[in-house]
């Protein structure tokens, strides 16, 4: 376990090695600098003082090693959109927002989902499971941004009872979360109802019902205990998923997130901030993949021996 | 499993070739035939939009700016006076293009890639492994963006960018796949008879994953028209003057709440079109007749 344990940390720290460096190396090469596009042009001289400030000049390599000796101490630079801070106090100013609007979306689809999802297992084949899988595959398929534009229709334009966009409490929640997390229900809803379906199909079920015991007691000693294990290692992962995708429901409702923020800060090509944004949300992702995993092991005793010998 | 399945099935389709048989299986299924016609429907309109569109696309007329519907202009005008409608039958193009190519170039690379790890097996499987492992790990939506944005926005970028985290799948299936049917009689026969490998793995592996194939490319086009209509509604994917669905709704950002038809009619492409992608890879599913868990 603990060379398993050992060995996914390596991975994680190479692949964000090398993300970084990917990153890094493109954001330096591709034509149109941060200095490129700008209202007032600058002369020769002054461009190349701008370049030795923010060391520019230097060559990519030794630029890459300078960059990470200072973001392994979490020290990501000053963003060139807002120098008067710094990219990691940006991004742990805008983490909340877009972190409790992931959350709740997710809780949200998830509650909603795996609920759906059981009651179309338990009634596999009947007409309530079709409208069922029927209805997820449609909620599915709208955007999370096309829904936002509705709902701000409804409730803002029309009802007025509640707000367009922007933040202030509680109340500028609502639509984003709805927006956001009423689309995932469906792919929620038809995994857990697919998990639910396989577990039930097993022999182990049908020797419970062998043995005389009665559906509430199978369904919920049996079936559920085991649906819950891939259940728990593709809705974890959700999480941070829903937190790091919120861009496009930021922008139609105008939150103050990460999100905005990056897509912000890419079309200004403010480098120190993207690459900030983007190792930091690869760190969030691959440490809750790297937990999921060990939980897959503590969960199912299974998996834990297949680790040790692979 | 597949061939337990297929003698289970046998007295029910005894003298139906293998085609007959999962088109009747194909046919049962209503989104998965909404999805076909839906298709074929939306290939014309985005092949024939130069010929049947009734304006050009770019033909901008300050006199009529966000007009609602009339018999001039079926689906009324954008806020440049520009004919929705024309404009809505170009979108399909770069829709259609980003669906299929991207699931095609992730093809191109993840078949061999994956067909070569699970037949060989041994370090370039442990090194292909670890390279899926890789880049599964990346937050691909993130790198998309930071791409399209490094690269300029277009739709061969938009392709490209895409496709550097959609070779992940098809590799990961392809491996999965080989690596059973390795295992069937008949390629160790062709083995035993010292068939050369590249002519078993074209002759007598890749026929046997071909379909499962199919079903994993229909699978990944909707994906890729969801990230074309979000990068373009961003405003980072397709360019103007060039129409693209999502890119029309970011077009209508100040004017929906006023005007509903700028935004009602791409909204309703972009559902209607995931929603039958969705149906067809459903449909294909069904018609291969195989429990796929991956």
């Amino acid at each position: 376990m603990l060379n398993y344990v050992l060995r996914r940390f390596l991975g994680i720290l190479i692949m964000l090695l090398l993300l970084s460096f990917v990153t890094f190396v493109l954001s330096r090469t591709v034509p149109g600098g941060p200095f490129g596009k700008v209202e007032v042009p600058m002369g020769k001289k002054q461009l190349e003082l701008f370049k030795a400030k923010y060391g520019l000049d230097k060559p990519i390599l030794e630029q890459y090693v300078t960059w990470l000796g200072q973001a392994v101490r979490l020290d990501f630079g000053v963003p060139f959109t807002a120098p008067e801070m710094t990219v990691t106090g940006l991004i742990f100013k805008l983490l909340p927002y877009s972190a409790l609007l992931g959350f709740l979306a997710c809780v949200f689809s998830l509650t909603v989902g795996i609920i759906l999802g059981m009651i179309a297992a338990a009634h596999q084949n009947s007409w309530l499971d079709n409208a069922i899988v029927t209805y997820s595959i449609v909620v599915g398929s709208i955007p999370a941004f096309v829904l936002g534009f509705v709902v701000v229709y409804v409730f803002a334009a029309k009802l007025a009872i509640l707000p367009a966009g922007g933040w202030g409490g509680p109340k500028y929640l609502v639509l984003p979360v709805f927006a956001y997390g009423f689309p995932a229900i469906g792919g929620v809803a038809r995994w857990t109802r697919q998990c639910m379906v396989d577990t039930i199909s097993s022999d182990y079920v049908r020797t419970a019902y062998a043995k005389g015991l009665v559906r509430s007691q199978v369904m919920s000693k049996h079936v559920l205990r085991n649906a819950l294990i891939p259940m728990v290692t593709s809705f974890l992962p959700m999480f941070p998923g829903m937190m790091t995708g919120s861009m496009f429901i930021e922008m139609v409702f105008g939150l103050p997130g990460l999100g905005k923020q990056f897509v912000l800060s890419s079309t200004n090509r403010d480098y120190p901030m993207v690459l900030g944004i983007t190792v930091f949300w690869a760190l969030l992702l691959s440490v809750t993949y790297f937990i999921t995993d060990i939980l897959y092991g503590v969960i199912d005793p299974r998996v834990r021996i297949t680790q040790k010998s692979s | 499993m597949t061939r337990a399945k297929s003698q289970r099935n046998a007295p029910e389709t005894r003298y139906a070739s293998n085609w007959v048989a999962a088109w009747r299986r194909f046919r049962r299924s209503g989104l998965a035939m909404f999805g076909l016609v839906y298709f074929i429907i939306i290939l014309f309109v985005a092949v024939m939009a130069p010929v049947i569109s009734p304006y050009p696309y770019d033909r901008v007329d300050y006199g009529i700016t966000l007009q609602l519907p009339t018999w001039q202009h079926l689906l009324g005008t954008d806020y440049l006076g520009r004919d929705m409608l024309t404009r809505l039958m170009w979108g399909a193009r770069p829709m259609l293009l980003v669906g299929i190519l991207t699931g095609a170039v992730g093809m191109v690379i993840g078949v061999p890639l994956g067909i070569l790890a699970g037949y060989l097996g041994g370090a370039f499987d442990w090194f292909i492994q670890r390279l899926v492992d890789l880049f599964s790990a990346l937050p691909w939506y993130l790198l998309v963006l930071y791409l399209v944005m490094v690269l300029s926005p277009s739709v061969w970028n938009l392709i490209l960018a895409l496709s550097v985290s959609s070779w992940v799948g098809s590799c990961r299936l392809v491996r999965g796949l080989t690596f059973s049917a390795r295992e069937y009689d008949f390629v160790e026969a062709a083995r035993a008879l010292g068939i050369p490998t590249r002519q078993i793995l074209a002759r007598h592996v890749l026929p046997q994953i071909a379909p499962l194939l199919l079903w994993g490319f229909a699978t990944s086009i909707p994906g890729s028209v969801f990230a074309e209509a979000g990068l373009s509604f961003l405003g980072i994917g397709i360019r103007p003057p060039i129409p693209s669905w999502g890119q029309m709704l970011g077009q209508a950002g100040q004017y929906w709440m006023y005007y509903w038809h700028v935004f009602l009619f791409p909204s309703l492409c972009i559902v209607i079109s995931v929603l039958a992608f969705q149906g067809l890879a459903d449909g294909l599913r069904q018609a291969i007749d195989v429990n796929v868990n991956v």
